[in-house]
């Protein structure tokens, strides 16, 4: 396997940093430094874990002390029940935080935003009382006068110091590994749009699950190793508000979702309040909090991202630099499809209906939809076109009704499935990962289809060529035109090579010239074996593009066939431009 | 300086250090002063006792410095250090760290207050031989195996054999019968918790009480009606009421009161200081609280009293309880160990400790019992200690040599 | 059956009237986090100052001499509303304004990260300010109320938590009206539902914010002013409450202010009658338990809106 340049130059900042840390800890002669300076290390680790999940994902923990507690009185309890070492526990706190990360995730992640926030936060405070409720409101782990070693259990406060270091280090290959791989590239997707990553193939669920499985196995070693190095374990101590909050100010301080973000921001909080602590807690009590809050306050006003974001985007590089593409002649072409003419059905939905509330947004619609067909679908805005998407790739399950693909029912299926069986789709309102390049916005879509990155890669570059748009592989999504926005969505929906493609109001908001080439690129594929399925409310573009057309009207299809046929439709006249219209027309026609 | 001595109520700390001023100052040069940590939480939820221990030990050394200061060190200042333990268990610990690096010629220490902080900041000083002087009373600093921490406090197992009895007693002499059966209210703290065990296995059974209330509850209470509602519908002849914090007090006195258990009808025997803060008085006033007994660790008792009325003129207090007292008394046993050892070197004074045999003396004074640590580093022969409120303000009452005051028993 | 029937309503009543108290502090949190989309974790230290407010109305300022020792330390609950009002206003111009707003006010906005840094550190400085002047002494309201009760059979009603219950449902029911009826009100809901749609129709949405801000820790100080007649406290006392307040109008529907009202009714509830069948110590892992229950059966709240997912 190649490193990619941008990796290298980490990895090389890594060794950097620890050497840095560990000439410090050299030159520093006080064990009170010494002390200081394992505590910045780990909570860095902490605010690195919780990185991964918050940072990447954007699904924010409020309760990250639940794994580190855990990992606390994995290595406490542990050395007072069954004398075990903390070289074998702390090793295995990895697997308590994994499987409590497995147990939290579960059912949590059924809840967004917020929601998912909050009640991350009863977690750690619900385990709290129970742990005190079982009576470990005090554990200090033994002092072992012989083999203190074998117990980790050092005289040189710079042991410590190397140990927290390793972890430190060990969790920023581990956060270089997740944002260089698929793995970082779908978290960063679910953070920009989870709706979109979702259709796009990537199973969201699996990855933010993954994400909280490691997030917290990671803060749970930590945990163990803070147990070490406090040799006393409460409740309050690892449990409490003050370490899930830790975690999350350093981080938001630093720079969420960054490599270095947390580090930073332990690097600079933690020292910070210790001296205030030092300087002032004995002079006049309380005022290093006031000073600590105006501090973070004052920093936060200036650098709302936080510090590495706004250093970088001040002195910064450009972001992350692609490779350059490969000119579009070296690709090979892909294999494509013979022209051959409208085949079997492809579609077929049958008696679908659905309500929200009362409201019937679907009733009883029948869609045949054949291969290599170009469907069309218009409606009045709220007839329920977009919620007739929804249904077909598995964002909403209809209340009645059958919908079958290639001969498979769908119903029942997530979005990511659903798109793994050949399903693409675009959204009207285009979901872009506005910080992610163009190329990655596509790959995230290819890698549904693809079985390793580097299929995926390439399978992005053809897809961007095939819409026309490999000139602007590495411009940020969120520097696009709209006619650029809409291609790159395309292309992210084609990349995997999907059998059918909904397209949901593509050609919406684009000026004359901008819909020739969009219209150009539809056209061709059906002549590339994709089965096109296109909503639009505006009949006028719909006409010139399709070679079947339905109408949907408050739930219902009222009128289906060719686009002449249907215009003239007295039905559809009436649910476009209202009654007095259509009698005024059918008057005219007579 | 004498006439000042004389007027104090340690003179009889006179003996010793009369004996200190005969010996010939060595090594010491004058003006250097000997140093000793406080490390007590002066900010955060805690930070009312921290400051209590503080106005005691400011106290102390002004004592010590007037009087002329270390006699065995040919009169060398006395200075207190004082750090915040905060509102963590890291805090207090990186405290512990910081005064240990930055002063190196530590003689001794004293602190936390809360049990989980004394033990964070023990493992280090421990670690560096330091002597640790602490009046928190878990069972856990001590059961440790550790060779420099010394705990003035009775253990809360001691507390809990002693406790009883004697509330018993008292019930006994004023009502002609024997309790039968007791409730007991506690929250889930380190002290009440290691304070209740030895009652529940077996303490109980032997004393003949039936336990027929017995709720934990977790600290903070937002309302003690379900804890009393226990209570009513139980009606026990007597109360245990174990809490660390003076709200919970707050809110379970008036709650009794509130469902007529108060005033003698279900008498209440308590354990620890925040029984008898001056908070409490002023919260919930003088007439609730009139007969509630508690038993402490230490509690401002005879032979004190011109020591309490200083410490009132000076603070502001409206009286000495625990915290100011231990204050004073904890950094004055390190002062008398490093007289005793004629040396601030930390080793030397934890000897002189674990040597003690203190019956006078400014430390003696603040102490019940005499200042003797067993190898564990607990206290031995240490009588426990009973306050009454009677008029508003909590008396010493037991054990009888020391009180400031008559037990009564409150009856309905 | 381990309790009687006495028990039960005792527990019951208990927590229903623990129960307004907190549902009032929901309502205050529930208006910032409906109209601005943030979390103010220093809510609890605004309940602080309210508990403070009413304490010195009581005493120095003479309202308990005034009112007497019954009904001034109520006035004082209210009168400690607008005080922390005013200073929520002063706070949100200077500080808080810029953090929020019509840009930042998306659920996962860039702005989300200042927002949650800064009322982490208005609350560092409320508690450790607090602690410099008002000092570490636990205090509390001197009232009869607190330790005298109505008597129903057998049960014993608290008339200081009877009081505060009646005080917390009609400032609550007053709020509900205001928000409902008037012009400000509307606005308010307008801004909350959608900040740019509400910038276009002209509504001054950072005005709109700002109201909000104020009103919801003047509401959430009332409630403290009311348990201050009840608990004694001290300055880091606010910490207590903020996980109750986030419990509560999470499950009553973020957003919703009725739902607030119930979320935090169920948590005092909840809490108090858990003792019936739970250790006491579990008191508060069964506020989580039925929390994370409801919030998974029902993940918008009780009355909060359910959106379509796309």
């Amino acid at each position: 396997m190649t490193i990619s340049q941008p990796v290298k130059r980490q990895l090389w900042t890594i060794l950097g940093f620890a050497l840095a840390v560990l000439a410090l800890s050299g030159v520093l002669h006080n064990d009170y430094y010494q002390l200081v300076l394992t505590q910045v290390l780990l909570w860095a680790v902490l605010s690195l874990a919780w990185n991964i999940l918050c940072g990447y994902s954007g699904y924010f923990s409020f309760g990250h002390a639940v794994f580190w507690g855990l990992g606390a009185y994995t290595v406490a309890l542990g050395m007072l029940h069954l004398n075990l070492t903390p070289w074998i526990t702390i090793p295995l706190c990895a697997v308590v935080g994994g499987l409590a990360g497995a147990l939290i995730g579960f059912p949590t992640f059924r809840l967004r935003g917020h929601y998912f926030a909050l009640a991350m936060l009863a977690y750690p405070l619900a385990t709290l009382y129970v742990f005190q409720w079982l009576g470990y409101q005090e554990i200090p782990l033994p002092m072992k006068r012989k083999a203190p070693g074998l117990y980790m259990q050092f005289s040189d406060p710079r042991v410590y110091v190397g140990l927290a270091l390793g972890l430190l280090v060990v969790s920023l290959l581990i956060s270089l590994k997740v944002e260089n791989s698929r793995f970082g590239m779908s978290l960063f997707a679910i953070k920009q749009n989870e709706p979109a990553a979702e259709a796009a193939g990537i199973n969201t669920w699996r990855w933010k699950m993954l994400a909280l499985m490691l997030s917290g196995a990671l803060a749970a070693v930590a945990g163990g190793l803070y147990a070490v190095v406090l040799l006393v374990v409460t409740p309050e101590a690892v449990f409490g508000m003050l370490v899930s909050a830790q975690a999350l100010i350093l981080a938001l301080f630093g720079g969420v979702g960054s490599l270095w973000g947390p580090v930073i921001g332990a690097f600079a909080l933690v020292p910070l309040a210790e001296v205030l602590n030092a300087q002032l807690g004995n002079v006049l009590p309380g005022i290093q909090g006031v000073v600590y809050g105006v501090a973070i306050i004052a920093i936060i006003l200036c650098a709302p991202e936080g510090v590495y974001w706004r250093v970088r985007d001040r002195w910064g590089r450009s972001p992350v630099q692609a490779a350059p593409p490969a000119p579009s002649a070296m690709i090979a072409a892909l294999p494509r499809a013979r022209r051959e003419p409208v085949g079997d059905d492809l579609l077929v939905l049958k008696d679908v209906s659905i309500a929200f509330g009362g409201l019937r947004a679907l009733e009883g619609v029948d869609l045949a939809v054949p291969e290599r067909g170009l469907y069309g679908i218009i409606g009045p805005n709220g007839a329920g076109k977009t919620t007739l998407f929804n249904v077909i790739n598995g964002f909403l399950a209809p209340e009645r009704g059958t919908i079958s693909f290639a001969g498979r029912s769908l119903v029942g299926l997530r979005p990511s499935q659903v798109c793994a069986l050949g399903i693409g789709r675009t959204f009207q309102v285009v979901r872009a990962f506005p910080r992610m390049t163009v190329l990655e916005n596509v790959i995230v879509g290819a890698f549904v289809g693809a079985s390793d990155d580097a299929a995926a890669r390439q399978m992005a570059e053809v897809a961007l060529d095939r819409v026309g748009l490999s000139g602007r592989a590495n411009a940020l999504a969120g520097r696009l035109t709209t006619r650029e926005l809409r291609l790159m969505e395309l292309a992210r929906a084609l990349a995997p090579q999907p059998r059918l493609m909904l397209l949901d109001e593509t050609l919406a908001g684009l000026g004359h010239d901008d819909l020739d080439g969009i219209l150009g690129v539809i056209r061709q594929l059906p002549a590339d074996g994709v089965t096109v399925l296109i909503i639009e409310h505006t009949m006028q573009a719909m006409v010139q593009l399709v070679d079947h057309f339905s109408v949907l009207d408050h739930g219902r299809l009222i009128a289906s066939g060719a686009p002449e046929a249907v215009v003239r439709n007295h039905e559809v006249i009436e649910a476009y431009l209202g009654k007095k219209w259509a009698e005024q027309v059918t008057e005219a026609a007579k | 300086m004498t006439e000042k001595l004389t007027r104090r109520t340690v003179t009889r700390g006179l003996a010793l250090t009369a004996g200190a001023l005969a010996m010939p100052a060595i090594g010491r040069a004058q003006g250097k002063s000997v140093k000793i940590a406080m490390i007590v939480p002066l900010s955060g939820p805690w930070a009312r006792q921290g400051q209590l221990l503080r106005m005691g030990a400011e106290i102390l050394q002004d004592d010590v410095n007037k009087a002329g200061g270390i006699k065995a060190l040919g009169g060398a200042k006395l200075e207190i250090i004082y750090a915040d333990a905060g509102d963590s268990t890291e805090k207090a610990k990186n405290a512990a760290q910081r005064l240990l690096s930055d002063q190196p010629d530590l003689a001794g220490g004293t602190g936390c207050w809360l049990s989980s902080f004394t033990l964070a900041v023990t493992e280090v000083t421990e670690r560096a031989s330091l002597p640790w002087v602490t009046l928190s009373y878990s069972d856990a600093i001590t059961d440790r195996g550790f060779k420099f921490v010394f705990q003035t406090s009775p253990t809360a197992a001691r507390q809990a054999a002693e406790t009883l009895p004697t509330a018993m007693k008292l019930a006994k002499s004023a009502t002609g019968k024997e309790p039968k059966t007791v409730g007991i209210i506690m929250d889930n703290t380190a002290s009440p918790v290691s304070f209740a065990k030895p009652l529940r296995a077996g303490g109980l059974d032997k004393l003949g009480l039936k336990l027929v209330v017995d709720e934990i509850y977790t600290p903070p209470l937002s309302d003690a009606t379900p804890l009393i509602e226990k209570v009513r519908s139980n009606r026990p002849d007597f109360l245990l009421l174990l809490t660390s914090a003076m709200p919970d007090c707050k809110l379970v006195l008036e709650k009794l009161d509130e469902f007529k258990l108060s005033h003698g009808k279900v008498p209440l025997v308590g354990n620890g200081a925040p029984l008898g803060s001056p908070e409490l008085l002023k919260t919930i006033g003088p007439e609730l609280l009139d007969g509630l007994l508690f038993s402490v660790a230490n509690w401002p008792f005879k032979g004190q009293e011109a020591f309490i009325k200083r410490f009132i003129k000076k603070t502001g207090e409206p009286f000495l309880t625990q915290d100011g007292l231990c204050g004073y008394g904890q950094p004055a046993i390190l002062v008398a160990a490093i007289e005793a050892a004629k040396s601030a070197d930390r080793i030397k004074v934890a000897a002189a400790i674990r040597a003690m045999d203190l019956t006078t003396g400014q430390a003696a004074q603040c102490f019940p019992g005499p200042i003797k640590f067993d190898e564990k580093g607990r206290r031995v022969d240490v009588p426990m200690i009973f306050a009454q409120w009677q008029k508003g303000v909590p008396l010493t009452v037991y054990p009888t040599e020391l009180a400031l005051a008559k037990p009564f028993w409150p009856t309905a | 059956m381990p309790f009687s029937l006495v028990d039960f309503l005792q527990a019951l009543s208990a927590g229903i009237l623990v129960g307004g108290a907190y549902a009032l502090m929901c309502i205050g949190l529930g208006i910032i986090f409906g109209a601005m989309r943030v979390i103010n974790f220093a809510q609890g230290d605004f309940m602080m100052l309210g508990m403070y407010a009413a304490f010195y109305l009581t005493t120095a300022a003479g309202l308990s001499a005034f009112f007497g020792p019954s009904a001034g330390p109520i006035v004082a609950a209210f009168l400690a509303g607008p005080i922390v009002f005013a200073f929520g206003w002063v706070l949100h111009r200077f500080i808080v304004s810029r953090v929020t707003g019509a840009g930042a006010a998306q659920t996962e906005g860039a702005g989300a990260y200042g927002q949650i840094i800064v009322t982490l550190g208005i609350s560092l400085i409320l508690q450790n300010g607090g602690l410099i002047v008002f000092g570490s002494t636990p205090i509390g309201i001197r009232t009869p109320l607190s330790r005298s009760s109505w008597e129903i059979g057998d049960v014993l009603l608290n008339q200081g938590r009877c009081v505060s219950f009646v005080v917390a449902a009609g400032l609550a029911t007053a709020v509900y009206l205001f928000l409902g009826h008037t012009r400000q009100g509307k606005g308010l809901r307008a801004a909350a539902d959608n900040s740019q749609a509400a910038l276009y129709m002209g509504i001054d949405v950072d005005k709109a914010h700002r109201i909000a801000w104020s009103l919801g820790v003047g509401i959430t100080a009332v409630a403290g002013g009311l348990i201050a007649g009840v608990q004694s406290f001290q300055p880091y006392i606010g910490f207590d409450f903020v996980i109750v307040m986030y419990a509560g109008v999470v499950l009553g529907g973020l957003g919703s202010i009725l739902g607030a009202f119930w979320g935090g009714l169920v948590i005092g509830i909840v809490q108090q009658m858990s003792t019936l069948v739970l250790p006491y110590q579990l008191q508060n892992t069964a506020i989580f338990v039925v929390f994370l229950l409801i919030i998974f059966l029902r993940p918008q709240g009780m009355f909060g809106r359910l959106s379509e997912r796309t």
